[in-house]
């Protein structure tokens, strides 16, 4: 009987530990498949960066004067120089994978400093050249156009075995995701706006005023299913009602960051409903009565006591709305649009950080390896606000007791 | 001879066809200790939360029969339920701080008077707090949260927190039952104190407690009030063989 028991014992023991064990493996596997593609890409210039590259088409004016500075020891191997230019190229990737020319050197006296940009409509007027952007291409006077899939090498000769310079098209390094990661705060602003304070007093409606009746447990049981109806059906709807609206109401006129945020305000409802109902739920009924003993009203006890004291799961509802708001990519495609931007503007398209990945998964071949970046960098938000929300609650916690 | 503070006339309490309460009939002595004992499930609390219409907040509760409280009928449509509740205050079995500072929660029910003015405030904390006996172990951290303090000392700062309102009648549901001896001592000696300016009706389990506190002390059985008079006389000679038999422990 006793061995019996203990077999019975260890199975399930070891049932428990073998799920455990396994969700715990899955999870971590994903963070390190996230991690080991991503991590390469990631640096700061990629959350600062624009998305689209500027170009630039600078030429020379006469009566310029070659450089003579020797190529600096600090150069390595990889760096091709050309010491009549002063200029320093080197072979790159970018972030999408193709092949670049990256200039890692402008020597102080490189006659290229002196280029003015040739598109100005407002007469001679400079521009920047400067280390870390890409040449694209440099055309001459006296014989064909170097490119950048010729390489860096064959630019460097080709520039050395000449006088003259008709056209150096070059641009900023691009490819950035600032925009996408300021349309998710925005939206994350936005959303939290609308969603927040009408979810919060429905739920108010719900749990201290409303009657109990059928009315009210028919209101519920909606709201329920709601949480359940996948968001890519509130994303037509966002289409089909909030767009036209926006569209109407303000200068936007397509898909936009309003529409958007007013079709995840409706997705997060039920959850901020659902959530903060719960947490007025916990509250205990001896300080509702206690109040009202002590001649508040109903108002009074309601906003002054249950609330303050239901704040820590509000709280915690808000965060679940943000992690919803950051992960949400279906609803938005159709709610904001896919276009990457990099002027932000609220009445018009733009995507967030979410849609982003879907945007870059989607093409062929898929770049897994920024999407995963990207990844990195909506981990890193969530965790942080995780954090920043858990010490407010604590705080809340502590002076509440 | 003493004023009447309630005068209860034939009261009929049903919990949707339960009947909790039927036909009372009690007078509530001004400045006096009132105890009403009984066994669990008798209808004393349920009485006692008829005082202050607290049992308004349970759907299926009905109430016929008539409360007067100073000469007017609380159950009269049209009372203001509100001024009763400020005239009328109640502690309960469970400390309940609010959970916020002890400051807020002595403050509490003023400023949902609408008192705003800081220094009235003030006074009103400092007055309560040293009437409920309890402002010398918390002067020093009127900020620090209520939840903070021993169950005993929240069970006096609900006091205090009900002394607040100025009110003319205490109501107390076994407000020491969740405490230990030492905090129950104080909060009976603060009973004491307290009826000189309060008139106190408590419920309670402990019949010692009723003996050593009470005025007047009243026996409720199955939802009827069986014998009420001076303690002395239903702790010494009580007119029911009922009353007897509960406080000589031979049931309840």
């Amino acid at each position: 009987m006793s061995n019996k028991r203990k077999l019975k014992d260890c199975f399930y023991q070891t049932i428990t530990y073998f799920a455990a064990f396994i969700a715990v493996a899955t999870l971590s596997l994903i963070f390190l498949f996230v991690f080991i593609n991503g991590y390469k890409l990631l640096d700061f210039g990629l959350l600062t960066n624009d998305y689209y590259a500027t170009f630039y088409n600078g030429a020379l004016e006469e009566g310029y004067s070659f450089s003579s500075t020797l190529k600096p020891d600090s150069l390595s191997e990889d760096v091709h120089y050309s010491e009549k230019w002063g200029l320093g190229l080197v072979d790159d990737k970018d972030r999408e994978g193709n092949s670049i020319i990256i200039i890692e050197y402008v020597a102080e006296d490189s006659p290229l400093l002196l280029m003015y940009n040739k598109n100005s409509e407002e007469g001679i007027e400079s521009i920047e050249f400067i280390e870390g952007q890409l040449i694209s291409k440099i055309a001459y006077f006296d014989k064909g156009t170097s490119l950048t899939r010729t390489g860096a090498k064959v630019m460097i000769s080709d520039l050395d075995s000449t006088e003259t310079i008709r056209e150096i098209v070059y641009s900023s390094l691009g490819g950035g995701i600032r925009g996408s990661i300021i349309t998710t705060f925005y939206l994350i602003g936005i959303t939290i706006a609308i969603a927040l304070p009408i979810g919060i007093f429905t739920a108010i409606y719900l749990n201290e005023f409303a009657g109990k009746n059928k009315i009210t447990n028919i209101l519920r049981s909606l709201i329920e299913v709601l949480t359940g109806v996948p968001s890519i059906i509130f994303g037509l709807m966002g289409l089909a009602v909030f767009v036209p609206l926006t569209i109407k109401f303000t200068q936007a006129d397509s898909a936009n960051l309003i529409s958007g945020s007013f079709t995840l305000a409706v997705i997060l409802l039920p959850v901020i409903i659902r959530a903060t109902e719960e947490s007025l739920k916990i509250v205990p009924d001896s300080l509702r009565e206690s109040s009202l003993a002590l001649g508040a009203n109903h108002t009074q006890t309601t906003f002054k006591v249950v609330l303050p004291s239901a704040l820590p799961g509000i709280l915690t509802a808000t965060l679940l709305a943000i992690g919803r708001v950051i992960g949400e990519s279906a609803a938005l495609i159709f709610a904001i649009g896919t276009a990457v931007k990099d002027d932000i503007s609220i009445f018009g398209k733009s995507t967030t950080l979410s849609v982003h990945i879907w945007s870059l998964m989607k093409d062929e071949p898929a770049n897994i390896e920024l999407a995963s970046t990207i990844a990195i960098v909506i981990l890193m938000i969530v965790l942080t606000l995780n954090i920043i929300i858990k010490l407010i609650s604590k705080r809340f916690i502590r002076d509440l007791g | 001879m003493s004023k009447k503070v309630f005068e209860i006339n034939n009261l009929d309490l049903f919990y949707g066809d339960f009947q909790a309460l039927s036909g009372i009939n009690i007078n509530i002595e001004n400045n006096k200790v009132t105890a009403l004992i009984g066994p669990s499930g008798c209808g004393k609390s349920t009485f006692l939360r008829s005082l202050n219409r607290m049992n308004d907040l349970i759907d299926s509760c009905s109430i016929t029969g008539e409360i007067e409280f100073e000469e007017n009928n609380i159950y009269e449509t049209g009372f203001d339920v509100i001024n009763l509740r400020t005239k009328v205050g109640m502690v309960f079995q469970k400390p309940n701080p609010f959970p916020m500072s002890i400051y807020d929660n002595v403050a509490y029910g003023p400023r949902c008077q609408g008192i705003k003015d800081k220094k009235i405030l003030d006074k009103i904390v400092e007055s309560s707090l040293i009437s409920a006996a309890i402002y010398e172990e918390v002067k020093d951290r009127l900020k620090a949260n209520a939840l903070s303090l021993s169950g005993g000392q929240q069970q006096r700062l609900c006091i205090a927190r009900a002394i607040a309102m100025e009110p003319e009648v205490i109501l107390m549901d076994e407000p020491t039952s969740a405490l230990d001896p030492i905090a129950t001592l104080k909060i009976e000696e603060l009973i004491s104190d307290l009826k000189k300016d309060y008139t106190i009706v408590i419920v309670t389990h402990n019949m010692q407690q009723a003996a050593r506190i009470s005025d007047y002390t009243a026996f409720f059985l199955m939802g009827e009030l069986i014998e009420m008079d001076k303690t002395n006389k239903i702790f010494t000679q009580p007119t029911h063989q009922k009353t007897e038999d509960y406080i000589t422990g031979r049931f309840g």
